[in-house]
């Protein structure tokens, strides 16, 4: 058995292979190519054959293939996705125009409204049509008029349009009009990439609900070209690996499913890595964990507790200022990298971030013509990244740019040393960046204390314990491969498909006939996340169903998720779940009502199924404390309490299960550097993760 | 007191203020029941020191950002700081005691520090109804005590324990207890969670460096103002406009007189010369909202966020350099018992007005004239249970052209950044029904080398018989284009009913308890915003877009824009002939 895994980033394609033999023998191998920006799939297949190579076998003997992308995302952020027609409700034309109708800043007169500079739909496209479902009960007030529909479909066609959205008002209630719209406009379209706003998520809220359905027409054609080329140039090089596509839910899905859907894939790339940390926690015996992940860029930022993803309140789900209201892990981005710039504003102030000087010209060090001082400049001056291991040696950097970029733009304007600039762009980025955990963590009832701080992405591991400090984590993990542990997630994945549909009822009073409502659309929702199970190849018996529905009370505008108990739902588990609810509404905002009714507003059945979990291979046992066997050289390094002290280097591929390795030291490897301060000390764990905590507080 | 604080420390605890404030008002608006709070976020939050100055505030609704330091000022007036104790809460919404209207119900913490008062944490919220003569709004009413309860700094929990007399009191003198309620429980949670998060930082920091920090970040956000205000050429600088009338005087126009006074790095925004005060609500609290209004002006035409990098934090610093006069017993300084709940729509035109007097010095930072209203729309009834049900509206409008860009359509625009409320959740919950929410489309947008923002149209139907307040102005005085632009479009407000086959007639802007009859249909088409530049030298591929998208007609092109279009086959009907565009141009340049 082999399977690979396959993380496209921004400048990295990340790859690791793991093999099952046949005596249950496991090999893994790891790879990295840079990223081809015009079509991912170039740099795919070419990292797959290479890494072939390196583990000496045949693209053949690939069996499953499993890739996270951010084709889709970039669709969205480059504006240049298809262009997209629309059949509306008559009356409500513009309802992707006026959004929320909340401008984006405040304290502005000149800023821009993203939803109407650069449209989904433009209006030109956007066309009425008489027909009208009626609340609360979805009876058809005026019946679609068939003519209208199929005139509109024939002037898209004319237009050339690649993508139909058909959305109409309160078809949450009943989606007649909606899927017969559809059926006309395929008819007259066949080529086209055509969804129903009720068919891509079926919630109330007209905005949100057309605004998905948008997105997913929008990303359509393009995205489904990227998918049939990633297959074809895989079967090219001979690979018949069954291919699965990473989603923002965390689970995977198949190419045709993602073509289907791709509004599914918009957090495709950063969801594997939250995956890759919670089993990462998982190996190092930790449950309650808290990510981030620190690229160049940007960090991601995303809580597990007790083992389990945090999925965003759907309210809450948008990408590039539009909502889109499809289950996501809930991931946090902020500006704040490596490449994140450090200046004097006009008046004064130390800023850093969030423009950033990205890969290319990179740092002031990468000497590419970058002359603005980055966090990356900072740590080279502080003498925590030594140039002979900076991505493993593959990238000359001069320490001396760095100096001269953090004198001339930091230190002489301040008044202070270059060190002091230096640590003060360490403690401003490093503050940003535990300010933005706090706000997913603390502010949501969740205690850092209790929570391990995974940090990961090349320079994860770099502030890693800085930030375990500031938001007083139980401890930090540095995983045994920082800079690829995306990938790692993608081998540790499962299919997930959800299905959603609105119904409002009250908990408190539910009634017999609202109990066998609600009864039947979960069995209908169930039924199809079988069948998409099914489609897939998975067998009944290795069929997981989940059932979550969004609660509010009475009259609120925001519904939590409540998971909803197994078996039927009675009068009993009604009770169970506004219990649940209130448990959920005092973690969430510190206070719960128990004498108020408590209403549902969105059922979800999420289907999924276990799969093959990744092993890396045990580590031999050492059990030795700074194994000199594994110790490099020392040089000065300056720590966060301005201390600069000479620092041993270890190489993190010489350790073993158990060492110790007490502060002040720094673990190197390829594309990545472990800071351990003084006071603390770093546990190997079995597999070569690092457990980080304070001197005395070890395990 | 501490010395200076290192650069490095200040941005920490400038981060760690800003994102208490956030996470008070997140708590404030996530928790609230009533759809004014919850998805229109009509609220606001921060902390204050013992001088009552801001030293952060959530980015929420721009009235309420600088509003609170005046009810704690008027708080004041009855509790002196030596009677706060730990676990107070006090009420107030006076506008005579620095409220800025008193649905804008503040709800205030004292916090202590190791037994030691060293600020407040305070939020405001708007609250669908505090039992006025009318259900919701009010305009024509004779004094501030129609207006509802006054609340006028009252310990609502004392030390800790709820009065509970007074609970019960303001439960039983508003038409929706249910979500009023509730709606303050969110406020004193949001309040307490302010005490947590400041007490905590002074943990961290220490107390000293705390507020030497806040000292300095309100200094820093002072300097950032005044060294934009003067890089503007001192002087007078006057711009006038009118309202269509009180609400009750019918087509007699309130005169809008704004003189900016540009001094060095000071400015005065001086408000002589506007109407003295009218005999209806229709008056302008002046600690609590004049003076908030002429403070956002200078923020957002100076310190601009979109063309800004860098975050300003929102604190009393960018108030100081501004300084507001306005006569006594004027409509932006009444006298009591002057009512003065229905004070929107001028202070939108105070800030339209501040910038349409700067404009001719500052033409890369305006705007041509914008909406500058307010349609505050608040629909009700009784059920057949006798609650009552009541909801309370913003409609959108738009803004002016731009230097760079087109005004934006349909939008919040200046004092106000509401969210709309999705019709699907109304219709599920409210006897009305939504006909129509599109951009109009029975005038054109200002025209101009920027276009003005294009207003919207909204319909809605009631199903049972009701009552309806509309807060609203501007369907007289169209927005102003500028530096060649046309003028924009004004408002319009018609009523039909759809059982019955009539004309839609128009109606004015304001009207108090309307008795609505099943079917009858109320639409508010809101302005149209005003043009920036000459519309000749308008991109014609922008004329060509706004063709297609149907804001306008092939004659408004050739006619105002001078565009000559010619056939296309592809579909869109309409491509552009630039030769003769470019000839029809000289030919009307030249004319």
């Amino acid at each position: 058995m082999i399977r690979v895994g396959v993380d496209v980033g921004g400048t990295f394609t990340d790859l690791v292979l793991e093999q099952v033999d046949t005596g249950g023998r496991r090999r893994v191998f790891t790879h990295k190519v840079s990223s081809t920006i015009g079509d991912q799939s170039v740099g795919v297949v070419r990292g797959v054959v290479e890494l072939c190579a390196i583990a000496d076998v045949q693209p053949g003997q690939i069996d499953a293939l499993f890739h996270g992308t951010t084709v889709a995302t970039n669709i969205v952020i480059e504006r240049n996705g298809a262009e997209v027609g629309m059949i509306t409700t008559k009356g409500f034309r513009d309802i992707l125009h006026m959004g929320r109708h909340k401008r984006p800043h405040n304290f502005s007169l000149q800023f821009d409204v993203p939803w109407q500079s650069a449209p989904l739909i433009k209006r030109r496209n956007r066309i009425v049509v008489d027909e009208r479902i009626l609340p609360p009960d979805g009876r058809i007030e005026t019946r679609l008029a068939e003519d209208q529909v199929e005139q509109a479909a024939e002037l898209f066609a004319e237009r050339g349009l690649e993508a139909v959205v058909i959305g109409f008002l309160f078809s949450f209630l009943n989606n007649d009009h909606e899927l017969r719209a559809a059926e006309i406009v395929r008819r007259v379209m066949p080529g086209a990439f055509i969804c129903a706003s009720s068919e891509v998520v079926n919630t109330i809220r007209e905005y949100e609900r057309f605004s998905t359905a948008a997105m997913n027409a929008y990303i359509g054609p393009r995205t489904k070209r990227y998918l049939d080329n990633l297959k074809a140039r895989l079967r090219e090089a001979g690979v018949n690996a069954y291919v699965r596509i990473m989603q923002s839910n965390g689970g995977v899905s198949t190419i045709e499913q993602a073509s289907r859907n791709p509004v599914g894939l918009l957090l495709s790339g950063p969801a594997g890595g939250v995956i890759g940390g919670r089993w990462t926690g998982e190996a190092c015996d930790q449950r309650d964990i808290i990510t981030i992940d620190i690229g160049g860029t940007s960090a991601d930022i995303s809580v597990i507790r007790d083992g389990a993803l945090t999925i965003k309140n759907p309210r809450d789900t948008e990408v590039a200022h539009l909502p889109v209201l499809v289950p996501m892990i809930d991931i946090d981005a902020i500006g704040a990298g490596g490449g994140s710039i450090a200046y004097v504003d006009s008046g004064g102030a130390f800023r850093v971030g969030p423009k950033s000087a990205g890969a290319e010209p990179g740092p002031a060090c990468y000497g590419k013509g970058g002359t603005q001082p980055t966090v990356t400049d900072a740590q080279v001056v502080l003498g925590r990244l030594d140039p002979e291991h900076f991505l493993g040696g593959g990238l000359a950097i001069d320490p001396a740019l760095s100096e001269q970029a953090i004198r001339t733009h930091l230190a002489e304007p301040l008044g202070m040393s270059v060190k002091e600039a230096a640590l003060g762009v360490l403690k401003i980025i490093n503050n940003n960046m535990s300010l933005a955990i706090a706000s997913n963590s603390v502010a949501r009832g969740i205690d850092p204390r209790n929570y391990s701080l995974m940090a990961f992405g090349g320079a994860g591991p770099l502030h890693g314990v800085a930030l375990g400090q500031m938001i007083a984590a139980k401890n930090v993990i540095s995983p045994l491969h920082p800079g690829i542990t995306a990938a790692m997630g993608l081998l540790v994945t499962e299919p997930r498909y959800e299905f959603t549909q609105s119904s409002l009822a009250i908990l408190q009073s539910a009634g017999k006939a609202e109990l066998e409502a609600v009864n039947a659309v979960f069995d209908r929702l169930q039924a199809e996340a079988a069948a998409q199970l099914a489609a897939d190849g998975i067998p009944p018996d290795r069929q997981r169903f989940e059932r979550v529905a969004e609660c509010r009370y009475v009259g609120q505008g925001f519904e939590l998720r409540v998971a909803v108990p197994h078996g039927p739902f009675t009068a009993g588990s009604a009770q169970e779940m506004a219990r649940r609810f209130f448990a959920v509404h005092r973690t969430e905002y510190g206070h719960a009502f128990e004498d108020q009714a408590v209403q549902m507003v969105t059922l979800r059945v999420i289907g999924s199924s276990s799969s093959d979990t990744l092993a890396l291979p045990l580590l031999e046992k050492g059990g030795r404390r700074n194994p000199s066997e594994a110790a490099l050289y020392a040089r000065p390094t300056t720590f966060d309490d301005g201390e600069t002290v000479q620092t041993a280097r270890f190489d993190r591929m010489k350790l073993r299960a158990q060492d110790v390795v007490v502060g002040p030291a720094v673990i190197v490897q390829q594309n990545s550097t472990t800071i351990v301060p003084p006071g603390y000390a770093a546990t190997v764990i079995k597999l070569g993760d690092l457990v980080i905590a304070r001197v005395g507080q070890e395990g | 007191m501490a010395k200076e604080i290192d650069p490095i420390t200040l941005q920490v605890i400038g981060g760690a203020l800003h994102a208490i404030a956030e996470q008070m008002g997140n708590v404030l608006y996530r928790m609230s029941y009533s759809s004014i709070i919850r998805e229109s976020q009509d609220l606001g939050a921060g902390l204050f020191d013992l001088d009552y100055n801001t030293l952060c505030e959530s980015d929420s609704t721009p009235m309420h950002i600088g509003s609170i330091p005046g009810y704690l000022h008027g708080i004041e007036k009855n509790i002196p700081k030596t009677d706060w104790k730990p676990g107070d809460v006090v009420i107030h919404n006076h506008p005579y005691y620095g409220a800025s209207h008193s649905p804008d119900i503040g709800i205030v913490m004292p916090i202590f520090y190791h037994g030691e008062l060293v600020g407040f944490s305070a939020n405001t919220a708007h609250h669908l109804d505090i039992g006025a003569a009318t259900p919701g709004l009010i305009i024509d009413v004779p004094d501030v005590f129609a207006e509802g309860m006054l609340l006028n700094g009252l310990k609502l929990y004392e030390a800790g324990k709820r009065n509970e007399t007074l609970w019960r009191y303001i439960s039983g003198n508003t038409r929706v207890p249910g979500l009023v309620m509730r709606d303050l429980e969110a406020q004193i949670a949001a309040a307490e969670l302010g005490v947590k998060l400041y007490c905590e930082l002074m943990d961290t920091y220490g107390r000293d460096t705390v507020e030497q920090a806040s000292k300095q970040l309100m200094d820093y956000s002072e300097h950032m103002l005044r060294r934009e205000i003067a890089k503007i050429p001192d002087g007078d600088y006057t711009a006038e406009g009118f309202m269509d009338d009180d609400g009750r005087t019918r087509d007699v126009r309130l005169p809008i007189k704004v003189t900016v006074r540009v001094r060095g790095d000071d400015v005065e925004v001086d408000l002589t010369g506007s109407s003295p005060q009218v005999p209806t609500a229709f008056n302008v609290p002046f600690e609590g909202s004049t003076k908030v209004a002429c403070y956002f002006a200078f923020r957002a035409l100076l310190l601009d966020t979109y063309t800004n990098q860098e975050y300003i934090p929102q604190n009393e610093g960018s108030f100081r350099p501004v300084k507001v006069t306005a006569p006594l017993g004027s409509i932006f300084n009444p006298i009591p018992p002057a009512a003065c709940e229905a004070r929107f729509n001028q202070i939108q035109r105070v800030v339209d007005l501040i910038i349409k007097a700067l404009a001719p010095v500052l033409p890369d930072k305006c705007t041509a004239g914008n909406a500058a209203c307010l349609s505050f729309a608040s629909y009700s009834g009784v059920r057949e249970t006798g609650d009552y049900w009541v909801l309370i509206e913003v409609n959108e409008a738009a803004m002016g052209g731009r230097p760079n860009s087109d005004g934006p359509d349909t939008i919040e625009e200046l004092m106000r950044n509401t969210r709309n409320n999705p019709l699907e959740d109304l219709g599920m919950h409210l006897p009305m029904i939504c006909d129509r929410y599109e951009i109009r489309d029975d005038v054109f947008p200002g025209a101009g080398k920027y276009r003005g923002g294009m207003g919207v149209v909204k319909s809605q139907r009631f199903l049972t018989p009701g009552f309806m307040t509309h807060e609203s102005d501007r369907n007289e005085d169209a927005p102003w284009g500028i530096f060649g632009g046309q003028d924009g479009i004004p408002a319009r407000v018609r009523i039909h009913n759809a059982a019955r086959a009539e004309e839609p007639r128009d109606v004015y802007a304001k009207f108090s308890g309307m008795r609505a009859e099943l079917g009858d249909v109320v639409s508010y088409l809101s302005p149209c915003g005003g043009g920036f530049g000459n519309p000749l030298e308008r991109d014609p591929a922008k004329v060509l877009d706004d063709l297609l998208d149907e804001f306008i007609t092939p004659e408004h092109a050739l006619e105002v824009y001078g565009v000559v279009l010619a056939p296309v086959s592809n579909g869109y009907k309409w491509g552009l002939d630039l030769p003769a565009t470019e000839a029809l141009r000289a030919t009307m340049r030249a004319a």
